[in-house]
């Protein structure tokens, strides 16, 4: 029996021009799954410019919606504002299931309560750990018991995190798979030859912020310096704590073994790998951690923090794990050093091809795609129930919330019948003869 | 000569040729009146009126507010019925030009001629706003950055835009007018 060919709309505030793990993600997963034929169009919020319907690589639809994003690139939460729009896009483009991407994104919030209001199944990706007891994590945490309490199937990138996404949303452990992230081998290769010489290198590229570790960072690299004088560090980032490390290397003199290299382009960025030994991650907290993959497939032994999803990540033989502590770490890195001799990067390299490919993140992301499109559909009293058990006036205000939303959604359907929406043709980038299978698609269109 | 003819629920597309030698496409679009949006648009604006000849002749307010009151329902008016659009055409005459038309119902007629040698090439596109999106037709104009509506006021059905999209496409010098595919490709090529 041929393969269900799915219509699948990926939601986050996170994508293209942004870089970043959530971006990568839906991009990469997006390019699969369209090569293994399914139907993906991508929405997000307008960066910019960059506003309107844009294709990418392998015809990937993206529609840049023009809500201006607020603060840290989320969209403005209207809770009922983007419910035309997106039901819109739901209709036009022909949409099976919608899937949203990270907790801290509005948009996909809105648009996972919108779809559930219109029927269609939802799947959820949480990219992040959380925690439980500070003022934003108690407000996003109840934010996420209330789009998980109605959400067909969740997908987290490690086992941490999936403990981490039932704890906090109260979601059955039995609705969340976990998937992990992949690499792009064929982008991230070892350099052809090792560098060589006495001198070993240490690559740091993360952003330069406290979540990930920078200020242990300004311990480590002193000491490490201290102990090894054939030590260089290369530092790759930006942020507000990259001042603390410009100190650090003025005050310990280290401007001829420390080179900050400040932001470095996505795009660049294994160029910078292939220049090291070691890549180093002092993250404080991370579901899963693509860059040690990146450092990996590159062929670079890995010194990083024992923290959330991180030791799932790599076997125990390409990563030294440490404790989040300066001590901890410079006696991982000694460890780190001495295990060099003994790596070979393209064996490094061609066991993250086997380990890690987003082929197989598709495949797996497609089987929860055929098991949530199996789920049976509920009427809204059934699934105001759900929302009931989110806490004694939480539940409440949750239920009245998908009340409005229903009663707006039949109200649009007044406004704007389904019929006056026109569905978009599926779109296949012309190579030449297929101009006029184009022109029979839009006839077909205009003549129904 | 009526040549077709798609109706919807709110729109009327009207293809015709002119003059004996058939050398003219006429398109037209008709807007089919809800006569509940004028009667609602009445309504307010009498509501507006009413409400200031009272506060006026009965509690003996400030005739500023009677004014006030006028003025609104007046506006009222004007936007919802005087701006309100009946039809809009599209006049393609080979070789020579395109005549985009669009008549209102306080019996204004707005007209924009583009010459052939000024259009580039006629694009089916998708227009995001924040609450929809729909399709639109435009012109890429010579040395204009900003597009061109075809049709300034309505937002058409795909049914009725692709026929006039393949006229605009089929007319013209030639030179300038490319099909939507043959510039995807002159586009890959050049990349």
């Amino acid at each position: 029996m041929a393969p269900e060919r799915h219509r699948i709309l990926m939601v986050s505030d996170f994508f293209y021009p942004n870089f970043g793990g959530v971006e990568n993600h839906i991009y990469y997963l997006s390019q699969c799954l369209l090569e293994l034929g399914h139907k993906v169009v991508v929405m997000t919020h307008a960066y910019g410019n960059r506003s309107g319907v844009r294709y990418m690589t392998g015809g990937l639809k993206v529609y840049y919606v023009p809500w201006r994003p607020f603060v840290m690139q989320n969209t403005l939460p209207t809770i009922y504002g983007t419910l035309p729009i997106v039901r819109t896009i739901l209709i036009r483009e022909q949409i099976s299931l919608v899937h949203g991407h990270q907790a801290f994104s509005t948009l996909c919030h809105e648009a996972l309560m919108h779809a559930r209001t219109m029927g269609y199944k939802v799947v959820f990706t949480d990219h992040s750990l959380y925690g439980f007891s500070d003022v934003g994590s108690i407000h996003m945490n109840k934010v996420l018991q209330f789009t998980l309490a109605d959400v067909t199937q969740a997908i987290c990138v490690s086992h941490t995190s999936k403990e981490n996404t039932v704890l906090r949303s109260g979601i059955p452990p039995e609705k969340v798979y976990m998937i992990p992230n992949a690499v792009d081998t064929a982008m991230f290769m070892p350099a052809e030859e090792r560098p060589g010489g006495n001198e070993i290198v240490i690559v740091v590229i993360s952003r330069l912020v406290y979540r990930k570790g920078a200020d242990l960072l300004v311990e480590v690299i002193p000491e490490v310096c201290q102990l090894y004088p054939n030590v260089r560090f290369i530092v790759g980032g930006d942020g507000p704590k990259r001042v603390r490390l410009e100190e650090m290397r003025e005050k310990h003199s280290l401007q001829d073994r420390v080179d900050m290299l400040g932001a470095v382009p996505h795009a660049s960025v294994r160029s910078v790998l292939i220049t090291g030994h070691i890549f180093l991650n002092s993250s404080l907290t991370e579901a899963f951690c693509i860059a040690i993959l990146e450092a990996a497939s590159c062929g670079l032994l890995t010194v990083s923090t024992r923290v959330g999803g991180v030791p799932e990540v790599l076997p125990d033989d390409m990563i030294v794990l440490a404790e989040p502590d300066p001590t901890d770490m410079v006696q991982s890195i000694k460890k780190a050093i001495s295990l060099l001799p003994g790596i070979d990067p393209q064996a490094m390299h061609e066991r993250m091809k086997k380990l890690y490919d987003w082929h197989d993140v598709a495949k797996r992301t497609e089987i929860v795609y055929d098991r949530a499109l199996k789920c049976p559909n509920q009427p809204l009293l059934g699934r105001l129930s759900r929302y009931l058990s989110c806490g004694s006036w939480a539940g409440k205000l949750f239920c009245l919330v998908m009340t409005i939303d229903f009663l707006l959604w039949h109200l649009l359907k007044l406004w704007q019948p389904e019929e006056d929406i026109d569905k978009v043709p599926d779109f296949v980038i012309p190579t030449g003869e297929t101009s006029s299978a184009f022109d029979q698609e839009l006839d077909d269109q205009s003549s129904s | 000569m009526n040549e077709s003819f798609i109706a919807t629920a709110r729109f009327t597309y009207i293809k015709d040729r002119k003059w004996p030698s058939a050398a003219i496409d006429v398109h037209h679009v008709i807007v089919r009146q809800s006569n509940l949006k004028g009667l609602l648009v009445c309504l307010f604006a009498f509501g507006f009126s009413a409400n200031g000849l009272y506060l006026f002749l009965v509690l003996d307010k400030s005739p500023f507010a009677l004014l006030w009151s006028l003025l609104l329902s007046s506006s009222l008016l004007k936007l919802g019925i005087g701006k309100s659009v009946v039809k809009e055409s599209v006049l393609i005459m080979p070789n020579f030009g395109v005549q985009l038309e669009t008549h209102y119902r306080s019996g204004r007629i707005s007209r924009h001629f583009v010459p052939v040698s000024k259009i580039l090439k006629p694009l089916l596109l998708e227009h995001v706003s924040p609450v929809t999106c729909y399709w639109v037709l435009s012109l890429i104009l010579l040395k204009e950055e900003e597009l061109t509506p075809v049709f300034k006021e309505l937002h058409l059905p795909l049914k009725m835009l692709v026929p006039i999209w393949k006229a605009l496409c089929g007319s013209g010098s030639g030179d300038n007018v490319f099909s939507l595919h043959s510039t995807v490709e002159d586009h890959e090529q050049s990349v």
